[in-house]
C-alpha cells in the first residue's frame, strides 16, 4: 500500500511541471502588463521600471522560468503584485475558507443526493423517481451564480436569515456564513449523485445475488442498504469524486457572489491584475488539491473493493 | 416527523409569503455606531497614505490623516484662497511662489498615544512622500521641507508654483504621520498600522475583509459623531448591491454604467446618491500618426459627428458635459457660449460629412480602434462608434480586457483611446500627462500617456504649458491654461468626451452633515449621524 502510494506522487511530478509551465507560459502569453495594473495607468516609465525590477520582471524570460521554479521548490511564489505580502501567506490565508466551503458542500451534497438516490431506485417510475428526475434536470441546469444569487435575494436578503456576504469570524459565525454558499453548491452535488446513487443501485438490485436475499427472506431494508448500496459504492465513489473536483472548481464563483474570501476569490482577483505570483501559487495548490483527491480516492477503492488490491 | 401533505403546503405557504414582506423584514437596521461601506475592490492593500494606489484603500485613509491645509468638506478648492486650516493655522508665499512658509496647529495629538505632531513629523512626511510615494513626480518640484521651530515649516520650491495647496499640500501622500510611529514599527508595518492624527484610527486592517477604524477621542476638533468606520471590499457588483438592500452596509461605492442609478432606485426609493462633479474625465485621444487622422480636417469631422451632450446624457445622472478639456466649473473651463463659434463643434452629422468629403472621404473610411470591457469605458465608445458610423467612419471596435486595453495603449496599438481619469481643479495636470511632448506615448512601453503623440507629430501646448507652470500670479496662470484649452480645440488631439461623478449609493438612514459637491473619490464621515 506504502509502495503503491509513492509511486502515485512520483506520477504526479510532472504533472505538476507541466502545470506549472502552462501557467507560467499562459501568463507572459495574456495581453497586458503587471507593472500598469499595479502602479495604475498614470504611473510614470521610471516608476514602472522600477516596480519591474523590484518583482523580477526585467530579466529574460527563460530566467524567469528558472526562478520560477527553484522558488516552487523551496515552496516560495514570490510577493504579491496588489498587496506586497509574500503569495504563500495570502494562499494560506484563503485556503481554508475553500476547503472549508467545499467539504460543507459535499456533506449536504452527499447527504441529500444517496437518500435522494435511494428513494428514486426503490420507487422506480413512480413519484419519488419522477421527483428526483425534475430535481436532477433543475441541478444541472441552474448555474452556480445565478442559483447563489437567488438564495441570497431569498433567504438573507428577503428573509434575512443569513449574512449577505463575508467568511465570517469564530467557528460559529464561520459555520453561519457557510450554509448558504454551501447549498448552493451542493444542489448540483445533490442532482448528480442523487441520479448516480439510483442508477448504480438499479443495477446491484438486479443482480442474483440480491434475489437470492431476498429468497433468503431478508428485510427489504437489509436487502437495500447491505446487498444493493454497498456493493454500489464503488461506481458512486467515482462520481463523488468528480464531484468534489467540481465542488472544488465551482467554488469560485460561489466565493464571489456571497463575497467570501477563498482562493478563488483570490485567484479571480489576481488574473484582472495580472498579479502572477498569486495565479502561479494559486493554479499549483488547486493542481495539487486535485491530484491528492485523485490519489484519496483510488486508495478508496482499495479499501471498497478488495480485489483491486490483488490486481495491483 | 411526518410532515403531511396539508402540513406541507402551509408550511410552503408560510414562507412563501415571509419572502413577500421584502426587505422591511431584513436583519435589524445596522448598528447606528457604526458607518460601514462596501469598496468595490476585493481587499485592502495599505493604510499608509503615501502608498496607495487602490482607490478604495482612501476611503479609510481619508478618515485617519490630515493634511496641512484641507477644502471644505465635499467640495474642491478651485482657487487657492478656498482652502482651510487644519494641521497649519496660516500660511504665506513668497513674491515667487517658491518659498512657502506654514504655521502648526499646537496640541495635535497622533492616534495610539504616539504623541503630539510637531514641525519634525511635517519634514518627515513630506521628505518621505517626495523620496518614495505614489505621487512622487508631483512633489519633484519641492527643493527642501524645513523645520524652522517646533510649529513652523518651510517649503521651498525649483520652480513658482502658486497652486501648491493644491498640487502638493492637500494630497495623500503628504498627509502627516507620525515619524516616532514609522520608527518604532518599521515601514513594512507601518502600511497595515497607519498612525495620523485624523478624526478616526486604525483598530483593524485584514485583507480579506477590510479595514476597521474608531473614533479618535483625542482629536483637536470636533469629535466624530458616530464611533466607528468600517470599509468591506466587495467587489462583485450583485454582492455589494445586496449587500445595501439588506442593511449590512450603509453606503456602497456605485458602477457607473448607464442606468445604474435608476435601477437602484427601483428597488429601494429612499437611496441617496452623493456624486462628485466634475468626477472623471474621460477623454478621447486621436492618434495624429494614424492615417486619415493627421488630417485635421478629419478631427473636426469627428467633433461634429459626436454628439457629445448625448455622451453626457448617457451617463445621467453620472456623466457630465465638457465644452473643452476642463469642465466649467474648474479654473480654464470654458462655457460653450464663451468659446469662438468656430471651436464649439455643435452636433452636427452633415458638417461631419462634408469636412471628410473635403479630406478625400466621400464614402467614408473604416479603420480599427480597442476599448475596455469597463462598463463606462465600453458604453461611450459604443455611443462613439453609432455616432461615427452615421457619418461614414466605421470604427471595427475592439472590446477587451482592462488590464490588457491600457498595456495596449501604453504600446501605442490604439486608433482612438479613450481614457479615464480624476484630476483636482490644477488644470495643468491633465495638460502635463496628457498633452505634454514629454509624456508621449512610446511602441516600447517606456512613454507616457500622451497617445496623440501632440508635439512631436504636430507642436502642440509645451510652450504655453511651461509659462503657465512659472506664473507667479494665479490669474495669470488660469489664462495661461485657457490658451491652452482653445489651441487644444484648434488642433482636436485630444477631445473631452464627458466627465462623470464617482457616486456612493446611501441609505437613508446615514446623514453625513454635508452636500457631496465634487471632491476626490472619498469623504469624510467626522460630521456624519446614524439614525438606528
Amino acid at each position: 500500500m506504502a509502495r503503491y502510494f509513492l509511486l502515485r506522487l512520483a506520477d504526479a511530478i510532472p504533472t505538476i511541471w507541466l502545470v506549472l509551465t502552462l501557467v507560467f507560459i499562459a501568463m507572459r502569453i495574456l495581453p497586458g502588463d503587471p507593472a500598469i495594473a499595479a502602479l495604475g495607468d498614470m504611473a510614470l516609465p521610471e516608476q514602472l521600471a522600477a516596480f519591474r525590477h523590484k518583482m523580477g520582471l526585467d530579466v529574460p524570460l527563460w530566467q524567469q522560468y528558472i526562478n520560477f521554479l527553484i522558488g516552487v521548490l523551496s515552496l516560495d511564489f514570490g510577493q504579491s503584485y496588489m498587496n506586497d505580502e509574500p503569495v504563500l501567506n495570502l494562499i494560506a490565508a484563503n485556503l481554508p475558507y475553500t476547503i472549508e466551503l467545499t467539504v460543507a458542500a459535499m456533506i449536504i451534497g452527499v447527504g441529500a443526493g444517496v437518500p435522494f438516490g435511494v428513494l428514486a431506485a426503490t420507487h422506480r417510475d413512480r413519484l419519488p423517481d419522477s421527483g428526483m428526475r425534475v430535481f436532477s434536470l433543475l441541478g444541472y441546469a441552474i448555474p452556480d451564480f445565478y442559483l447563489g444569487a437567488l438564495l441570497l435575494i431569498g433567504f438573507a436578503l428577503n428573509l434575512g436569515w443569513f449574512p449577505i456576504n463575508g467568511g465570517g469570524d469564530g467557528f460559529m459565525d464561520r459555520m453561519y456564513h457557510i450554509v448558504l454558499p454551501a447549498l448552493t453548491l451542493a444542489l448540483v452535488k445533490a442532482a448528480f449523485i442523487g441520479r448516480l446513487t439510483r442508477t448504480a443501485l438499479l443495477e446491484t438490485l438486479g443482480k442474483d445475488y440480491v434475489r437470492t436475499a431476498r429468497a433468503k427472506g431478508a428485510r427489504e431494508p437489509r436487502v437495500i442498504y447491505r446487498h444493493g448500496l454497498r456493493n454500489a459504492l464503488l461506481p458512486l465513489s467515482t462520481g463523488m469524486g468528480l464531484s468534489l473536483l467540481a465542488t472544488l472548481s465551482g467554488s469560485v464563483a460561489v466565493e464571489l457572489v456571497f463575497n467570501r474570501p477563498g482562493l478563488g476569490r483570490l485567484l479571480i482577483q489576481a488574473i484582472n491584475e495580472r498579479d502572477y505570483g498569486i495565479i502561479q501559487g494559486g493554479v499549483v495548490v488547486f493542481a495539487l488539491l486535485v491530484l491528492l483527491i485523485n490519489l484519496v480516492m483510488d486508495l478508496l477503492y482499495i479499501v471498497i473493493d478488495p480485489r483491486i488490491r490483488v490486481k495491483s | 416527523m411526518n410532515l403531511r401533505r396539508r402540513q406541507f403546503l402551509e408550511l410552503s405557504a408560510a414562507t412563501a409569503a415571509m419572502s413577500m414582506l421584502g426587505p422591511a423584514l431584513a436583519r435589524a437596521a445596522s448598528d447606528p455606531d457604526t458607518i460601514r461601506i462596501g469598496i468595490a475592490a476585493n481587499g485592502p492593500r495599505t493604510s499608509d497614505p503615501n502608498y496607495t494606489t487602490q482607490g478604495g484603500d482612501n476611503w479609510a485613509t481619508e478618515q485617519m490623516y490630515e493634511q496641512l491645509v484641507r477644502p471644505d468638506d465635499g467640495t474642491f478648492a478651485t482657487t487657492p484662497d478656498q482652502y482651510r486650516p487644519t494641521l497649519a493655522t496660516e500660511w504665506s508665499a513668497s513674491s515667487d511662489a517658491k518659498t512657502w512658509t506654514f504655521k502648526l496647529r499646537q496640541g495635535v495629538q497622533f492616534h495610539k498615544g504616539f504623541g503630539e505632531m510637531t514641525s519634525e513629523d511635517v519634514v518627515f512626511s513630506f521628505k518621505r512622500a517626495m523620496a518614495d510615494g505614489t505621487n512622487k513626480p508631483i512633489l519633484s518640484n519641492i527643493a527642501d521641507v524645513v523645520a524652522t521651530g517646533p510649529y513652523e515649516v518651510v517649503i521651498t520650491l525649483k520652480n513658482s508654483d502658486v497652486n501648491l495647496l493644491g498640487t502638493s499640500i492637500f494630497l495623500n501622500n503628504t498627509a502627516v504621520v507620525s515619524k516616532k510611529a514609522v520608527d518604532q514599527m518599521g515601514a513594512e508595518k507601518f502600511k497595515t498600522d497607519a498612525v495620523g492624527t485624523g478624526p478616526y484610527e486604525l483598530t483593524r486592517f485584514d485583507s480579506k475583509w477590510g479595514t476597521a477604524l474608531k473614533r479618535h477621542e483625542g482629536y483637536w476638533g470636533e469629535k466624530a459623531k458616530v464611533a466607528k468606520v468600517e470599509s468591506v471590499y466587495i467587489a462583485d457588483t450583485t454582492a455589494r448591491t445586496l449587500a445595501l438592500l439588506a442593511g449590512d452596509v450603509d453606503m456602497i461605492e456605485a458602477v457607473r454604467a448607464p442606468g445604474w442609478v435608476d435601477s437602484m432606485l427601483q428597488r429601494d426609493s429612499t437611496l441617496q446618491f452623493d456624486m462628485t462633479s466634475p468626477g472623471s474625465f474621460n477623454t478621447l485621444h486621436i492618434n495624429l500618426k494614424r492615417k486619415p487622422f493627421d488630417n485635421i480636417k478629419v478631427r473636426q469631422a469627428i467633433m461634429y459627428a459626436v454628439d457629445r451632450h448625448a455622451v453626457a446624457e448617457a451617463m445621467k445622472p453620472m456623466g457630465g458635459f465638457t465644452a473643452d478639456l476642463q469642465p466649467e466649473s474648474f479654473p480654464g473651463g470654458f462655457k460653450t457660449e464663451d468659446l469662438p463659434p468656430d471651436l464649439q463643434y455643435n452636433y452636427d452629422p452633415e458638417k461631419a460629412k462634408a469636412l471628410l468629403a473635403e479630406a478625400g472621404f466621400p464614402d467614408g473610411f473604416d479603420f480599427d480602434s480597442n476599448v475596455s470591457q469597463r462598463e463606462d469605458y465600453a458604453s461611450i465608445m459604443l455611443i462613439v462608434q453609432e455616432q461615427l458610423r452615421a457619418v461614414g467612419m466605421r470604427m471595427n471596435l475592439h472590446i477587451g480586457d482592462h488590464t490588457a486595453y491600457h498595456a495596449d495603449n501604453q504600446h501605442d496599438k490604439n486608433t482612438l483611446a479613450l481614457h479615464s481619469s480624476s484630476y483636482p481643479p490644477i488644470p495643468t495636470q491633465l495638460y502635463v500627462q496628457q498633452l505634454s511632448t514629454k509624456a508621449e506615448v512610446k511602441p516600447d512601453g517606456t512613454g507616457g500617456i500622451n497617445y496623440s503623440h501632440y508635439g512631436v507629430a504636430m507642436p502642440g501646448i509645451d510652450d504655453l504649458l511651461a509659462k503657465a507652470l512659472q506664473a507667479t500670479d494665479y490669474k495669470a496662470y488660469v489664462d495661461y491654461c485657457r490658451q491652452i484649452e482653445l489651441q487644444v480645440l484648434r488642433d482636436l488631439p485630444l477631445i473631452g468626451m464627458s466627465t462623470l461623478s464617482f457616486t456612493v449609493a446611501r441609505n437613508a438612514r446615514l446623514d453625513l452633515g454635508y452636500k457631496v459637491q465634487s471632491g476626490y473619490a472619498r469623504w469624510r464621515f467626522h460630521h456624519a449621524t446614524k439614525k438606528a
